[in-house]
């Protein structure tokens, strides 16, 4: 590896492979690596006797404040964080009652009424199959909302145990993990979930959030291994190991609430990304098939017809970006709201 | 430097055999390699059988797997579903996927760099708030709806371009694909340079620049732009590789005959050889492009020294 | 006179509140003249002087009033465009950390030579001839060679005698020196500060001298301005000031110095904190740490009194602290 003092030319910049999104979030969270995390709060950017700005003097007087008390009174009061959070509390829950604003069957459908436009009780129109498309829409944040959590959960319990543990060690079981991140990264992910979900069978949700757990486990794994490495060279975390502290404490009760915040960050914003990428999947064929319901299906199914009934494929497509985009933007405010240099 | 090189290329060897080996497993183990050989119908099992021992299935994985590289870097990569050598679709893909890539490579250079240096001149300004949104958008929408959205609007409705691409897919024909391609890095190179151009603003080497009495242009192109461009060319150069695996969707949605047609031909058809052929040189492709970019840096940054 | 800033006002806007980093400074420098500026951390002397500059970054700062006159024109009234002429031909910094003040992927020769390319038009061969005759003035060996290097390849000393030489390239008429030698390790701080003084006098510049280490003022400065709470507290000749300051603060700051014969008794030390600067205390700034205040200090702001011609001394109570 180059010897490299002022930048990390390893994890800021090197392309992940899963597209300028998940880069997205792994350099929002790189950015926070690099803050002091520390349980004190934000310390002057600056030395003693260093440049005098206007901000140098005002936290003289501050009390110190949690990292994530401060974080938690920002996002509070900001409003990207308030309608995203909203968006997305109102995702799950029709995700978890769909039928709370949806009366009709998603699965019943009449030929007849095929590519209409919006009629009464049918609000967004029918698709290709005369299927009532507001219906299905509806029905549609249950399989991205299910993809999305389970596969972010699977992702950064993997990822954050096993960089966090690779940091906290290093030598040899760190390099083996650095190698068999690189060999993930090789892979262009679309074409890993294309090889991979065409040849196993089923028809659940369960091979699409176990291959995304599959590629998406060394993202978050290198952003745990940063961020536990720059936690771990703290003066606090060299004073526990002075006086004596094991290393499972010293892991569990000085490392990992600050190395915590990046891993956070990603997750949500890639937790977005997820969705977008079981669409995607589901788009080409390979992620969730029919009878199963999902943007992506309906997506692809709606394509053909897109000269005469748009409606049909334009309604998915915005509950789609607007979920992502929620995800994304709450990622995003919080990363904003941990983020010290910024405050 | 050179000893530099030497290890990289030693260090790619094994990321090479994982990342071909793993896509080797996933189509020969869980898939049924002979399944597309025998047509659109089922085989019977004595003709699967033959084939098998044909192609050497009946083997161990790994001498499998070490046959069909020991081809590959002989230069045959086996044969495609219609009879074609494997190489010979690669001749007609490539070339088609590569226009893609530079189109869209090109995208991200002049519309991401542009948008970027604005907006990070401009930081908190209306201009800014505004593209600093549109690129959360950019980044929200799947290139799929993205693509088809765009096919709609200036194929279907306005009629500006073609739906889809002819098979010789000339430059012209592919500045919406490629645009489509680029959208999502294009929108992170946006935000990647503004971030990179507001941090370096305030840097003190600019405000020395600022001292020294030099006009605002030169301070701008010659001291800001220079630095703040370094992670935005390595994110570039780093995106090439996923550009051109990624062009699968692109391509679908414009039903352009490369990289991305070929392999989800190879796919539905099962077609063992198509697929990890391809994979194995967008893989090779992935590889030298980071180790490029490493170099890259090194002349773009004289404080990196690689020993 | 050189350069004549006149109740200079400078604030900032802050998340929580205004900042009033510079309030009613006033001060002059003559030519050949040596100006020391004394003062804490968020004192306002950097923001003064990157005023001074034309190099404040607005927004978050805002020139609230003053003038500020360079051979008598105000360089506030000037635009953009002449203020930029003055700017490294006339006017000159030295900026505190030259491993960061200068540009990491340029060689040093690009960045001498720049000077002149861009001043006075010169051909980038014969600049590159006079960056290096600058590094040889500033004393670094084998200037030819290294001229083609990147500043990461210097060290600390040699790095500053760099940005001295960028300061000094069109022999500027003022330069201004915003600690010098603060990051520098203690042995080369004295042979870069030689240096400057040295130059100095040959070239007959002001020179204005940002510390807030006493040391190195006694031995260069010829008139010391200390700075509290982005005011000028106290402006006088260097040897009246040590032998008797005429503000408590001044006094303080002398007081915390350690001393070899007073070896083994307690250090001294200014009690409390300097004010936050969106939450200046009334009257005047320093009357909560202040030995002597009195009630009047509280309500009153003082102006800058004169204590005989070349003094001045914002205390109501300046006898009594000239006394002792």
């Amino acid at each position: 590896m180059p010897e490299q003092p002022p930048y990390d030319s390893e994890g800021a910049v090197a392309g992940t492979g899963m597209g300028g999104a998940m880069d997205l979030a792994a350099s929002e969270a790189t950015t926070l690596e690099r803050a002091p995390g520390g349980p004190e709060g934000p310390q002057g950017p600056e030395g003693p006797g260093g440049r005098e700005d206007a901000e140098g003097a005002g936290p003289a007087a501050g009390r110190p404040r949690s990292l994530w008390s401060d974080a938690w009174r920002d996002l509070r009061r900001n409003p990207v964080f308030v309608v995203s959070a909203l968006v997305i509390l109102f995702l799950v829950v029709i995700a978890v009652w769909p039928s709370l604003i949806a009366s009709g069957n998603p699965l019943t459908c009449d030929l007849a009424r095929a590519q209409d436009g919006p009629a009464p009780g049918h609000p967004f129109g029918f698709d290709g199959q005369g299927c009532d498309v507001y219906t299905r829409t509806v029905y549609g944040a249950r399989a991205s909302v299910t993809v999305g959590v389970c596969a972010t959960l699977g992702v950064a319990l993997l990822g954050s145990v096993l960089g966090g543990l690779a940091g906290f060690f290093g030598g040899t079981w760190d390099g083996f993990l650095s190698r068999i991140t690189d060999i993930f990264f090789a892979i262009p992910v679309v074409l890993g979930g294309l090889v991979l979900l065409s040849v196993v069978p089923g028809n659940t949700v369960w091979p699409v959030v176990g291959f995304i757990v599959l590629l998406g486990w060394p993202q978050i794994s290198r952003i745990a291994r940063g961020s536990v490495i720059t936690a771990k060279q703290h003066d606090y975390v060299q004073a526990a190991r002075a006086l004596g502290a094991s290393n499972s404490r010293i892991l569990l009760r000085h490392i990992a609430p600050n190395a915590v915040a990046p891993v956070i960050v990603v997750a949500t914003i890639a937790l977005g990304t997820y969705i977008a990428l079981e669409a995607t999947l589901s788009y080409l064929g390979v992620g969730l098939k029919p009878p199963s319901v999902s943007w992506g299906i309906d997506i692809s199914a709606a394509s053909p017809y897109i000269r005469n009934a748009p409606h049909a494929l334009l309604w998915p497509a915005g509950a789609l970006a607007i979920t992502v985009l929620a995800f994304i933007m709450l990622g995003d405010a919080v990363r904003d709201a941990l983020d010290p240099k910024l405050r | 430097m050179g000893r530099y090189v030497v290890r990289r290329l030693l260090q790619m060897v094994p990321v090479f055999i994982g990342a071909t080996l793993l896509i080797f497993l996933m189509v020969n183990v869980m898939g049924d390699p002979v399944a597309g050989l025998c047509g659109e119908r089922q085989c019977d099992p004595a003709t699967a059988a033959q084939l098998k021992r044909e192609f050497g299935l009946d083997r161990p994985l790994w001498q499998q797997y070490a046959t069909y590289m020991g081809n590959v870097f002989a230069g045959n990569f086996g044969t495609a579903f219609n009879g074609q050598p494997v190489t010979e679709l690669m001749a007609s893909a490539f070339p088609v996927t590569i226009r893609l890539t530079v189109v869209a490579v090109l995208f991200e250079i002049v519309i991401g760099i542009v948008l970027g240096v604005m907006t990070g001149l401009r930081r908190g300004r209306p201009v800014d708030t505004s593209v600093l949104v549109l690129t959360l958008v950019v980044i929200s929408v799947p290139t799929f709806v993205t693509g088809l959205l765009l096919q709609l609007l200036l194929g279907v409705k306005w009629g500006w371009i073609k739906p889809s691409v002819s098979p010789a897919a000339a430059f012209g024909e592919l500045i919406v694909p490629g645009l489509v391609l680029a959208s999502v890095s294009l929108a992170y190179v946006t935000r990647l340079t503004r971030t990179s151009i507001a941090e370096n603003r305030r840097s003190d080497y600019v405000r020395t620049a600022v001292a020294k009495g030099l006009p605002r242009h030169r301070v701008v192109t010659r001291h800001l732009l220079r630095n703040s461009l370094i992670p935005v060319v390595t994110f570039i150069g780093t995106d090439i590789g996923a550009l051109m695996g990624g062009a699968i969707v692109t391509e679908r949605i414009f039903n352009i005959h490369g990289v991305g047609y070929q392999l989800y031909q190879g796919i539905l058809r099962q077609n063992t050889q198509t697929v990890v052929g391809f994979v194995t040189v967008l893989v090779l492709v992935f590889l030298v492009a980071n180790l490029l970019v490493d170099l890259l840096y090194a002349v773009l940054d004289p404080r990196i020294r690689y020993a | 006179m050189l350069l004549e800033v006149r109740d200079l006002r400078v604030e900032f806007r802050a998340r929580d509140g205004v900042a009033h980093a510079v309030n009613g400074v006033t001060c002059q420098v003559d030519a050949g003249e040596t100006l020391a500026v004394l003062g804490e951390s968020g004192s306002g002397k950097s923001v003064t002087a990157q005023t001074v500059m034309g190099i404040l970054d607005t927004p978050p700062g805002r020139i609230t009033g003053g003038e500020i006159l360079f051979r008598g024109q105000d360089l506030l009234k000037l635009k953009e465009d002449e203020r930029r002429r003055i700017r490294g031909a006339e006017m000159a910094m030295i900026f505190q950390d030259a491993l960061s003040a200068l540009n990491p992927v340029l060689t040093v020769g690009d960045q001498l030579g720049e000077m002149f390319v861009v001043h006075l038009g010169t051909s980038r061969k014969d600049a590159r001839a006079r960056a290096v005759e600058l590094m040889d003035r500033v004393r670094i060996p084998a200037a030819a060679q290294r001229v083609r290097d990147y500043p990461h390849q210097f060290s600390g000393g040699m790095r500053q005698r760099i940005m001295i030489a960028m300061a000094l390239a069109l022999e500027p008429a003022l330069v201004i020196a915003d600690e010098p030698t603060t990051a520098l390790d203690v042995t080369v701080q004295a042979q870069v500060m030689d240096l400057l003084a040295e130059l100095q006098r040959e070239y007959r510049m002001g020179l204005v001298l940002i510390t807030h280490d006493l040391g190195v003022v006694a031995d260069v400065a010829d008139r010391i301005a200390v700075m509290y709470a982005g005011r000028i507290v106290e402006s006088a000749p260097v040897h009246d000031l040590y032998k008797a300051p005429a503000h408590p603060y001044t006094r303080g700051l002398l007081d915390s110095i350690p001393r070899l014969d007073l070896k083994g008794r307690e250090l001294y030390a200014i009690k409390g904190l300097p004010p936050s600067l969106t939450r200046i205390p009334p009257g005047c700034a320093f009357h909560p740490r202040c030995p002597m205040a009195r009630d009047v200090c509280r309500t009153d702001p003082p102006p800058l009194y004169e204590v005989d011609e070349q003094r001045g001394s914002a205390c109501h109570f300046w006898r009594e602290c000239l006394d002792g």
